[in-house]
């Protein structure tokens, strides 16, 4: 109650300015950093099935049952694309860039079964992922280098939108895909992610996907990332490929015969 | 993009997938001129030349006690919580892509060196005698674990090629390194250490802040990483403090002491200067294994790193 009052207290006394949707009475108290942007700073991880597949499934061997995060419930591939999905489903076991232990792009990452930590200052937002040390750099109220480049991360221009963080990403590689299930995407891929702090701990996430190549629109998928409460947490380490290096080295595999 | 390789400095690894960007195609040729210079300059015996950094000169174990005392004089910019600002992209110039830490002439491998070791005087790794002709062996048998893409370990993100990004936000202070994409997240709210239990190549750093200069403490380390490209190593035992303050608005002091029980006999340190990219510097994005093609190259006379006790 004492943290609450304090809070409600700090809310009456400085006069933030709140989004036109959202009447201020019923907008929860926010932490802000001292420019006055809602303070994304800590360990976020979601929680919804969205890496083993963005759409609705039902559970099966080692996939946990989701509801779909993809608004209208379809991803709109064009034909050729469908056919491609598909063919990616059939080889997923070794096909899908996480199984090779490859970085998993955006908006995969923000929402694959991994912590991620958030570092704000006001020039520069860092993403840091436990997925194979992943970095995210988002460069604030700057403009995309000129192309033509390709990351696995693409590259991250961002700019508040009154207490939204919106991030354009563009510059993909083709080697990425969205999720488990084989859901891709090609070179063009254009994402425009959204994070809205909507309580302490809870940050609406939003990203439009545009890739004309592959899709017949844009579309958008829609999550929670919540924050990590444990004392003390912090991110860890998943170095996905030098495990598996490791462990073929301690065999015998690796190296000279 | 690049790729440090052993039995060679930073290099151009062409297989990266991608169309690479003017300015990262003159960045990486500018370094590489920078490394050729330095080997030239060594070749004469004068070591590398290089101008001097914040009015000291660049050298560690002269820049080192210069800085010391420009540091005590200086008033950095400030951060709203009152902490030293050192947001930035910054340059290990000195360091020369962590090819080698001690003394070295430079030959068709490795650039040439000037010791980064401040203490002991010598300039040397003080090994425990069981491990003298160690670095040697490492040399010779195994891949440095950069040119496999893991990630530096620490101290190494400091000094390793490319260069770090400082993103400070309320008790946390955090650097990205472009080489092989890693990260340090450094809480500096006084929480303790995770369990011992937990290895981790970049462990486990806590920073506190001491007068203007950020003090971290890194444990739960691995041991696999190494130190540079020529092999120098450590346990798992390692304990790492670093230090740094800044000298000038464009220079950072970084020193950093390392005790190993297991492995040195006494605790040593390195101190460089940390140099300020020109404006608009970005770091970058760099998928290394993403894009690693070398390894069954690398592989078919050298093995993989799995620290001082591999199976037999």
């Amino acid at each position: 109650m004492k943290q609450l009052s304090v809070g409600a207290l700090l809310l009456a006394l400085i006069a933030w300015p709140v989004s036109a949707q959202t009447p201020a009475a019923a907008r929860p108290a926010v932490p802000r950093t001292s420019d006055g942007k809602p303070d994304l700073n800590g360990v976020w991880q979601a929680l919804t099935t969205a890496d083993w597949d963005l759409q609705d499934h039902a559970a099966r061997l080692g996939v946990p049952a989701g509801q779909g995060v993809v608004e209208g419930g379809e991803i709109p591939y064009k034909p050729a694309a469908l056919a491609q999905k598909q063919e990616n489903f059939k080889k997923r076991a070794t096909a899908d860039p996480e199984a090779k232990c490859f970085l998993l792009g955006v908006p995969r990452t923000m929402y694959a079964p991994y912590p991620f930590q958030i570092v704000q200052s006001p020039a520069y937002i860092a993403i840091f992922s436990e997925y194979a040390h992943t970095t995210r750099s988002v460069f604030m109220n700057s403009e995309h280098p000129p192309g033509p480049i390709t990351w696995f991360m693409g590259d991250s221009r961002g700019r508040w939108e009154g207490d939204t963080l919106v991030v354009d990403v563009k510059y993909f590689t083709d080697q990425t895909w969205l999720d488990r299930a084989g859901d891709f995407h090609g070179e063009d891929l254009h994402v425009v992610e959204r994070y809205t702090l909507v309580t302490p701990d809870h940050i609406q996430y939003e990203a439009t996907l545009e890739d004309p190549q592959v899709f017949t629109r844009p579309w958008k998928i829609n999550l929670v990332l919540y924050r990590r409460k444990e004392r003390n947490v912090r991110v860890l380490e998943y170095e996905c490929y030098a495990y598996a290096e490791e462990e073929q080295a301690r065999r015998g595999e690796l190296g000279p015969k | 993009m690049p790729r440090v390789q052993k039995k060679g400095t930073v290099m151009s690894n062409q297989p990266f997938p991608v169309s690479v960007a003017p300015a990262v195609a003159i960045a990486l040729a500018s370094l590489l001129v920078s490394v050729q210079v330095a080997g030239q300059d060594a070749a004469r015996g004068a070591g590398p030349r290089r101008p001097p950094v914040a009015g000291c000169p660049s050298v560690s174990r002269d820049f080192f006690p210069c800085a010391k005392v420009k540091a005590a004089a200086f008033k950095p910019p400030r951060n709203p919580d009152g902490t030293p600002n050192m947001n930035g992209a910054w340059n290990p110039s000195t360091a020369n892509g962590s090819q080698n830490i001690e003394d070295y002439p430079g030959d068709q491998f490795l650039g040439a060196q000037v010791s980064l070791i401040v203490d002991p005087p010598d300039g040397k790794v003080p090994y425990l005698p069981q491990y003298a002709n160690k670095r040697q062996d490492n040399w010779d048998h195994y891949i440095d674990p950069l040119g496999t893409c893991y990630v530096t370990g620490v101290p190494r993100q400091v000094f390793a090629p490319r260069g770090i990004a400082i993103i400070q936000a309320p008790n946390v202070f955090a650097f990205v390194g472009e080489f092989a994409h890693q990260y340090r997240a450094i809480p500096t709210d006084n929480s303790p250490h995770i369990g011992n239990s937990i290895r981790l190549f970049m462990g486990d750093s806590r920073g506190h802040w001491e007068g203007n200069t950020l003090v971290v403490d890194t444990t739960n380390l691995n041991d696999l990483t190494w130190l540079s490209i020529s092999g120098h190593f450590h346990s798992d035992a390692l304990h790492v403090t670093e230090r740094f303050t800044l000298v000038d608005a464009d220079t950072i002091l970084y020193e950093t002491t390392l005790v190993d029980p297991k492995v040195f006999r006494q605790p040593w340190t390195m101190a460089m200067p940390l140099v300020r990219f020109e404006k608009g510097h970005e770091v970058w994005e760099e998928p290394c294994f993403e894009s690693d093609h070398d390894l069954p190259i690398m592989l078919q006379d050298h093995k993989i790193w799995l620290g001082l006790d591999p199976p037999q």
